[in-house]
C-alpha cells in the first residue's frame, strides 16, 4: 500500500480547523458523558459511525473537484491503490479515535469505580473497529460518485430513505420491505456483533454481508474512479 | 523522461478483490438462504419473566416493568431480538434497569391469546408489534416505544425511560 497516500489524507484533514474540532468533541463528550451518569455504561460512546464520516466525508470527491486527483494520478499510481489507500487511511484514522475515546472512558470510568470489564470493552472496541472500515468503503463507493462533501448528502439521504422503507415494513408486516430496509442499515452501518462470536453463536450470513459489502463497495468505487476522464481538457 | 506507468496500467482491477467480491457474494447468498430455511437460534440475554412474576417482583423491587409485545410471526421483533436482547451489553442494561417480562401474541397461530396477553394488551392499546411498554412503580404514566427504531436509538429511550422511572422512585443505587 501507498504510504504517502495514506499520510496525506490524514495531513488533509489536520488541515481542516473544522473537521479537527468535531473530530476532537466527538472523541472528548461521550466518555465524560459516561463518566458522569450511572448505569449508561458504553451506551454513551454509541456507534463509530460519526467518527468515521468526520474523516471520510469528501475523501474522493474532495480530491475530484479541487483537481487534487489529476495531480495525483499524474504519477504512476494506480487509481485502485489510490481508493484503497484512502480507504485504509480513513479506517486507521478513525480507530486511533475509537481506541483514544474507548480508552479515555475506561480511564474516567475506573476512577469513578464503575468501568465495564476488560472483556466487554475489548469486544465493544473491536466491533467499532470493523464498524469504522466497514462505513469507510460505503463512503469510499458514495465519494467516487459525486463531487464534494456530496457523499454526506447521499449518505444522509439513503439513511432517511432506508428508515422510511423500513418504517412501511413495519407497519405494513412486510417482509420483502423491512428486508430491503435492513440492507440499506447493512450498507450505510455494516456491522458484525463481536460479543455474539464470542458467546459461540456466530451469524454467518451477517460475516457474509459485512465482507461482502466492504469489497463490493471498494470494487465498485474503484470501477467508478477508473471510468472518471480526469484530463485537464475535459473540464 | 516520464515517470514509468504501472504494470498493468493505472486502471488496472486488483484481481484478488474481484474474487474476494465474489466469493463473500456467493457466501452471502448462500447463508442468508441457509438462515431464511432455519432461522439462528438465538440466545436471548435478558432474563424474562412471566406476567404473573415480573408483577411480583417489581413491586417488591421497585424496578420499572418492561413489557415486550411481541409474536412468532413478526420480524421486527426478531431483528429487535437478535440485535438488542441477544446483545451482551444492550441485556445488561436492560436486566439492570428493569423487570422484563415477554408477552406473545398467539392469535394468529391458534386464533386467542393466553389471559394475561389479552388482558395487558387491552390495557396498553397494543395495535402493532414489537410494542414495549415501560410501566413505572410509582403508578405515573407508562412510556410506549411502538415498532423498533433501531438498536442505538432503541437503547437511548431504554436507557432514558429507565432512568427516568429510577429517579422518580429515589435515589440511583
Amino acid at each position: 500500500m501507498n504510504s504517502t497516500l495514506l499520510v496525506g489524507l490524514w495531513r488533509q484533514r489536520l488541515a481542516s480547523p473544522i473537521r479537527v474540532v468535531i473530530l476532537a468533541l466527538m472523541v472528548l463528550l461521550p466518555p465524560l458523558l459516561g463518566s458522569v451518569v450511572r448505569g449508561i455504561g458504553l451506551q454513551a460512546l454509541g456507534d463509530a459511525i460519526p467518527l468515521a464520516l468526520v474523516l471520510a466525508a469528501g475523501m474522493i470527491g474532495q480530491d475530484v473537484s479541487s483537481g487534487v486527483l489529476q495531480l495525483i494520478l499524474a504519477r504512476p499510481v494506480r487509481r485502485s491503490e489510490y481508493v484503497l489507500s484512502r480507504w485504509l487511511s480513513v479506517g486507521f484514522g478513525a480507530s486511533i479515535a475509537n481506541v483514544l475515546q474507548i480508552a479515555l472512558f475506561w480511564g474516567l470510568t475506573a476512577a469513578r469505580g464503575w468501568a465495564p470489564s476488560a472483556e466487554t470493552i475489548a469486544s465493544f472496541a473491536a466491533g467499532r473497529e470493523l464498524q469504522i472500515f466497514g462505513v469507510a468503503a460505503t463512503m469510499a463507493l458514495l465519494s467516487s460518485l459525486i463531487g464534494g462533501l456530496g457523499d454526506l448528502a447521499l449518505y444522509a439521504m439513503i439513511f432517511v430513505f432506508g428508515g422510511i422503507v423500513t418504517m412501511i415494513g413495519q407497519t405494513r408486516q412486510s417482509a420483502v420491505l423491512h428486508g430491503i430496509g435492513e440492507e440499506i442499515g447493512a450498507l450505510l452501518s455494516p456491522k458484525i456483533d463481536v460479543a455474539q462470536i464470542l458467546a459461540g453463536a456466530p451469524s454467518w450470513f451477517a460475516i457474509a454481508t459485512y465482507a461482502s459489502n466492504i469489497t463490493l463497495c471498494l470494487l465498485l468505487a474503484i470501477l467508478i474512479v477508473n471510468r472518471k476522464e480526469l484530463s485537464y481538457a475535459s473540464g | 523522461m516520464p515517470p514509468a506507468e504501472p504494470r498493468g496500467g493505472t486502471r488496472h482491477v486488483p484481481r484478488w478483490l474481484l474474487l474476494a467480491a465474489l466469493i463473500f457474494l456467493v457466501a452471502r447468498i448462500v447463508t442468508g438462504i441457509q438462515e431464511g430455511r432455519r432461522p439462528q437460534a438465538l440466545t436471548e440475554l435478558v432474563q424474562w419473566e412471566t406476567a404473573d412474576a415480573g408483577l411480583a417482583r417489581s413491586r417488591t423491587s421497585g424496578q420499572p416493568l418492561l413489557l415486550d409485545f411481541s409474536a412468532e410471526w413478526c420480524g421486527p421483533c426478531r431483528v429487535m431480538q437478535r440485535e438488542v436482547f441477544a446483545d451482551r451489553r444492550s441485556a445488561e442494561a436492560i436486566n439492570g434497569l428493569f423487570v422484563p417480562v415477554r408477552l406473545v401474541d398467539t392469535q394468529r397461530e391458534t386464533g386467542r391469546n393466553a389471559p394475561d396477553v389479552a388482558m395487558l394488551q387491552q390495557r396498553y392499546h397494543i395495535e402493532a408489534f414489537p410494542t414495549l411498554v415501560i410501566v413505572p412503580t410509582n403508578g405515573s404514566a407508562p412510556t410506549v416505544i411502538q415498532g423498533y427504531p433501531g438498536k442505538a436509538k432503541l437503547m437511548e429511550q431504554l436507557t432514558a425511560a429507565g432512568l427516568k422511572a429510577r429517579l422518580e422512585r429515589g435515589p440511583i443505587r
